[in-house]
């Protein structure tokens, strides 16, 4: 199975449909610590924003993870599941398989 | 405290000890209570974690100046990986949707809860039993300090019924008990005076 990233265009799409999901109040690297480093470093000298948004490619389906913080009225899985349907909804037809993981709640 | 690598004489390694601190949970508790060795090691990490948490509260508001905007998503990122803790299922409405809460943002949530209540202060919160597992009956223990004056049942029963209707929205957690122990009693902040 050959696995590839797919274009930063694509995540940069993604996270505006997760930032723009109700409840959701931040969007943070769903990548290890020191590719977030080496993003947000790259990111300053350069000017453009790195995708926080990991988006891989494996045959004809995609794989994306995002880690997001949560706030406001709406119940925390509420906002997980949004984000997961935004996400299938943006990238169908194509078959996907979403992780989302709650890293903030509040605050 | 003497220590052969990160093992310590009566067999327990600072990792365990470590993952106790974590999440509460280790093969013989029991042995903690009565181990010289592990209180000691145990007092060491918890000193560890407060200096790291203030160096990093110390950096990102060094951070917060400027054109250092990276830097501080950066250290704030920091923050949340420091302690994700186990990983919450949350019921995804596909089946190939994997959906989680880390244990470190609920258990941040319920310091927030205990914070916020008048003339209390939080200490260790813990969630027992298997979170990873739906369904899975898990008891909730916050530690608090109160200022002194306030009532004390009040408070812990105030914590109790918010905490409940806090995690029955934020999670799926099947909270089955609230435990809420008051450690210490503050004394409350006196004016300065001048001194003589």
């Amino acid at each position: 199975m050959t696995e590839h990233v797919v274009p930063n265009e694509l995540a940069a799409e993604l996270q505006q449909i997760i930032t723009a999901v109700d409840g959701v109040t931040a969007v943070y690297p769903a990548q290890p610590l020191w590719q977030s480093i080496a993003g947000a470093a790259v990111s300053a000298v350069t000017g453009e924003a790195a995708p926080t948004v990991a988006v891989a490619a494996s045959g004809d389906s995609l794989a994306v993870k995002a880690r997001i913080g949560v706030g406001g009225p709406r119940p925390a899985p509420e906002v997980a599941r949004a984000v997961a349907g935004a996400i299938r909804q943006h990238l169908s037809p194509r078959r996907c398989a979403v992780e989302v993981v709650v890293v903030q709640i509040g605050g | 405290m003497s220590a052969s690598g990160d093992t310590l004489d009566c067999g327990h390694s600072l990792a365990e000890l470590s993952e106790y601190l974590d999440t509460g949970r280790i093969g013989n508790p029991e042995h903690l209570a009565q181990c010289p060795e592990c209180q000691s090691g145990l007092a060491s990490l918890r000193r560890l974690s407060a200096l790291g948490h203030d160096l990093l509260d110390a950096d990102v508001t060094e951070a917060g100046s400027g054109s250092d905007d990276w830097m501080q998503a950066i250290l704030g990122n920091l923050r949340l990986e420091l302690r994700p803790g186990r990983s919450i299922p949350v019921r995804g409405d596909d089946p190939e949707d994997l959906l989680s809460e880390t244990e470190g943002a609920v258990s941040a949530l319920i310091e927030s809860i205990a914070d916020g209540l008048p003339g209390t202060a939080a200490g260790k919160c813990r969630l027992q039993g298997d979170v990873t597992e739906p369904g899975a009956p898990i008891t909730v223990g916050v530690e608090i300090a109160v200022v002194f004056g306030h009532p004390l049942e009040e408070r812990a029963a105030a914590l109790r019924r918010e905490l409940a209707e806090t995690l029955a929205r934020d999670t799926e957690l099947n909270v089955t008990a609230i435990d809420v122990t008051i450690t210490d009693v503050l004394e409350a902040r006196q004016t300065p005076q001048e001194k003589p």
